[in-house]
């Protein structure tokens, strides 16, 4: 099990963007099963008018996303770490598809990612995932493709 | 402001019609919500925004369009790709095509050209929204 101060040291999100909170399991090159847990207190959730119902407060499908991907950041440079082959450069987001909706998570929910790795090359990694509150799953997406960009292309910053 | 849903920003400045849908921009700024963390120090708008931006831009129209009885909520990310950074100082501009799904009346489909104000091509989202009768809880 990898706690907070693990994933700071191998993502470089941090508060309030650091959307994994514990990792659970982890099968380097193969799978991992990570934990956030949804609170009223995150930024997202400030601001809102008074009187809205219950679905207003459903979390954001662009962090839910953002988690689930940082799952799977994770999961690649733990592989990566595995067998020595650090991608060179920095990680960002590269692209997805499928990325399907299903339900919803609320403040007092824990998000659970279950990430699969479909391809591992030197600078980039290939995921599918899955992320369930409890015994329901609320999304899923087909395909993650997370890229290593060389330091020469980053003097304009990582794309995600 | 207030906010009927959680939103991580406002990642929408202004939306104004175009010939097949919505023209939505963001000026970028290192004080928006979450990029203190993304990352410290050099920050640069997460990819993950950029399909907010398209997001509530087409939600926007989609709620001007049918009216105050209907709830939109983003159903699928159907693709998106993602070819250059915003940093603060950018502006974003979102070119979003908006079309019904023919064989779905409660699905709107969203094809968005993202581009800098320098021309760059920073992503191509395709989204799909669910819009449901009803603004509140049934």
């Amino acid at each position: 099990m990898l706690e907070y101060a693990d994933l700071t040291a191998i993502l470089p999100h941090r508060h309030p963007i650091l959307q994994v909170d514990r990792v659970l399991e982890v099968e380097p090159g193969r799978r991992i099963v990570a934990i956030k847990a949804v609170t009223g207190t995150e930024p997202c959730f400030a601001g809102l008018a008074e009187g809205l119902p219950q679905s207003a407060y459903a979390y954001p499908p662009a962090l839910i996303v953002e988690s689930l991907g940082q799952a799977g950041a994770a999961l690649w440079l733990l592989s990566a770490r595995a067998t020595g082959e650090t991608p060179e450069g920095t990680l960002v987001f590269g692209a997805a598809r499928d990325f399907e909706f299903l339900g919803a998570a609320y403040p007092g929910d824990v998000l659970r990612h279950e990430v699969v790795v479909e391809s591992l090359k030197p600078n980039s990694a290939v995921m599918r995932g899955e992320t369930w509150v409890g015994e329901r799953r609320i999304a899923v997406v087909g395909s993650m493709l997370a890229v290593a960009r060389p330091d020469t292309e980053l003097a304009a910053g990582p794309t995600g | 402001m207030s906010r009927s849903f959680a939103a991580p920003l406002d990642a929408v400045d202004q939306v104004d019609p175009s010939a097949d849908g919505i023209t939505a921009t963001k000026r970028i700024v290192a004080t928006d919500p979450y990029l203190a963390g993304h990352y410290p120090g050099f920050p640069i708008y997460p990819g993950v925004f950029t399909v907010e931006t398209v997001h509530q831009a087409a939600r926007r129209a989609v709620e001007a369009d049918r009216g105050p009885d209907v709830r939109v909520e983003l159903a699928a990310v159907r693709s998106v790709r993602f070819k250059a950074p915003l940093l603060p100082g950018d502006v974003l501009t979102a070119s979003c095509q908006l079309r019904d799904d023919p064989d779905d009346p409660h699905r709107v489909r969203v094809v968005a050209d993202c581009r800098r104000g320098d021309g760059a091509a920073t992503a191509k989202v395709t989204l799909e929204l669910r819009v449901r009768p009803g603004a509140t809880d049934a």
